[in-house]
């Protein structure tokens, strides 16, 4: 056999077995039950309005979160990045220990942790303060990285022409290096809301009212009073209204990047 | 510091004794150098001589191992000088341009003026204008630096550095990363600059630049000057032997 001879056998019989498992797939399920499962329309129908206000709790926790990444993250990116040794030390363990715990974990703490050790402690705005603060702890970390990376990825001479022009290295960080640092940073940063779009479904653990529910614990409550799993369906299709939108812009920026 | 001269100016830069080592590698081994006030000095040498370096220490881009640096009335050896008041008055031109990739062409001109001078942004931008109009580069103010042609970014460049009203221009092998075609713009812009009185100090492979505008023309090698006059002396009959081979290489480069 020739090498395209064996290459042709090999891709034929992958198909084959593709359109087996298929077929036997096909053969073996339960279509009805399937549909009954997923696709019960007047079940998804009934979601309707109802869903919009989870819905839309999910991109409030999603931004509030994001903004407090951003706060803390920055900062934290260039003291990772400062001549500043204690500065440098005190980021690193910072990114190490909210990169590396379970956001769930982290909201756990804030949620009930915090207020145990700091007794009668008011988060702003409640549940919403929590949020922000929970998630954005984890995402600061991961948003301080990015920064990070981005700041490096300025080039020396930029930073080598603004202080000879006599600019001062914070005036330099904030008119020179920082606007260049975030343009390349815009990419990986919008893939950080998509990770916060999905890890707002975690916010039901500090108990939440059906004002401030968010899309899967409302999809999960609607699958236990209809014993159905057509509401997470909805509430997956939803989320992908977010993410997908979100991805496709990441990746128009990414090579919109490139080309400059 | 010395006595001798009462009537002889204070020179705009004064260095004594400059030395600049990386770990063991001592690219700078006492160098003694003085720019009276609108003198041109080319510096030429063998690559890693320690020009750039030279250059780059004048407003301490580089930290001198050892050594006093005396620039525009600025101290820059002193610990507790004010660096970012110096570097106002010390112009400067890198080999890769460095314009701000992220300003219009205005803005890069405008941008110090405005943050580090205070000047109000219209003041700021009428004199970026006025800079941009003497290096040549008219209609572009809106552009980003990448759209425009090497020469024309390093003519901006230059206009940059010279909006903040320097006393003193250094220039880090302006042309070397040019095409061929355009190292003259960029070379009629500094043969201006001469021409008015600017103090310039010009690291530069472009031997005829050298020979037309440079008042003196200092050969370093190892990190030490090795020859120091005239550009027709130096360059035409140069005594030494490392600054003949250097010349020559650098003059037939095929032979």
């Amino acid at each position: 056999m020739t090498p395209k001879q064996r290459r042709r056998l090999s891709r034929a019989v992958q198909y084959v077995v593709i359109a087996a498992v298929v077929a036997v797939l096909a053969a073996v399920a339960d279509w009805g039950q399937i549909a009954d499962s997923f696709f019960r329309l007047d079940l998804a129908a009934a979601m309707f309005p109802a869903v919009w206000t989870p819905f839309w709790n999910t991109i409030v926790y999603t931004l509030l979160a994001f903004v407090f990444g951003m706060i803390v993250g920055v900062p934290i990116a260039l003291m990772r990045v400062s001549s500043f040794g204690p500065y440098r030390w005190f980021a690193r363990v910072y990114v190490e220990i909210f990169r590396g715990l379970p956001a769930l974990l982290v909201l756990f703490l804030v949620g009930y942790g915090v207020p145990q050790a700091f007794p009668g402690i008011q988060y702003p705005g409640g549940v919403y303060g929590q949020v922000a603060i929970g998630l954005g702890l984890t995402s600061s970390a991961y948003i301080a990285e990015s920064v990070r990376a981005g700041i490096q990825a300025v080039p020396e001479g930029q930073v080598e022409a603004a202080r000879s022009l006599g600019m001062s290295h914070t005036r330099t960080m904030i008119t020179v290096v920082l606007p260049q640092a975030l343009r390349i940073v815009i990419p990986p940063l919008t893939n950080e809301l998509v990770m916060l779009t999905k890890d707002s479904s975690l916010v039901f653990v500090l108990g939440v009212t059906t004002a401030t529910m968010e899309l899967t614990k409302f999809a999960r409550n609607e699958l236990t009073a209809n014993a159905n799993a057509t509401p997470l369906l909805v509430g997956g299709l939803l989320y992908l209204l977010l993410t997908v939108p979100l991805s496709i812009l990441a990746r128009r920026l990414e090579t919109r990047g490139d080309a400059r | 510091m010395t006595s001798n001269g009462t009537t002889e100016p204070e020179p705009l830069v004064r260095i004594r004794g400059l030395r600049k080592r990386y770990g063991d590698n001592e690219v700078l081994r006492g160098i003694d150098l003085d720019l009276a006030e609108g003198e041109v000095v080319c510096l030429i040498g063998p690559s890693g001589s320690g020009k750039s370096t030279l250059l780059r220490c004048v407003n301490l881009l580089e930290t001198p191992s050892g050594g006093t640096i005396v620039a525009a009335g600025h101290d820059m050896t002193d610990p507790d000088a004010d660096l970012d008041a110096a570097r106002r008055e010390i112009g400067m031109v890198f080999q890769h341009f460095n314009l701000f990739s992220h300003l219009s062409i205005l803005d890069n001109v405008a941008i110090a003026q405005r943050r580090v001078l205070k000047t109000p942004r219209s003041e700021a931008e009428a004199e970026a204008r006025r800079r941009l109009a003497e290096v040549g580069i008219e209609g572009k103010e809106r552009s980003r630096p990448a759209q425009l042609s090497g020469g024309q970014q390093q003519r901006v460049a230059i206009a940059r550095a010279l909006a903040m009203g320097p006393k003193l221009m250094l220039f880090d092998e302006p042309t070397s990363a040019l095409d061929p075609e355009l190292v003259g713009e960029v070379l009629a812009v500094m043969k201006g600059l001469a021409a008015e009185g600017m103090t310039m100090l010009v690291v530069t492979h472009e031997m005829s630049f050298a020979r037309e505008v440079a008042d003196r023309v200092l050969f370093l090698d190892g990190g030490v000057i090795v020859e120091s006059g005239p550009p027709a002396e130096v360059l035409t009959a140069p005594k030494t032997e490392r600054a003949q081979s250097f010349l020559h290489r650098v003059l037939h480069p095929v032979d």
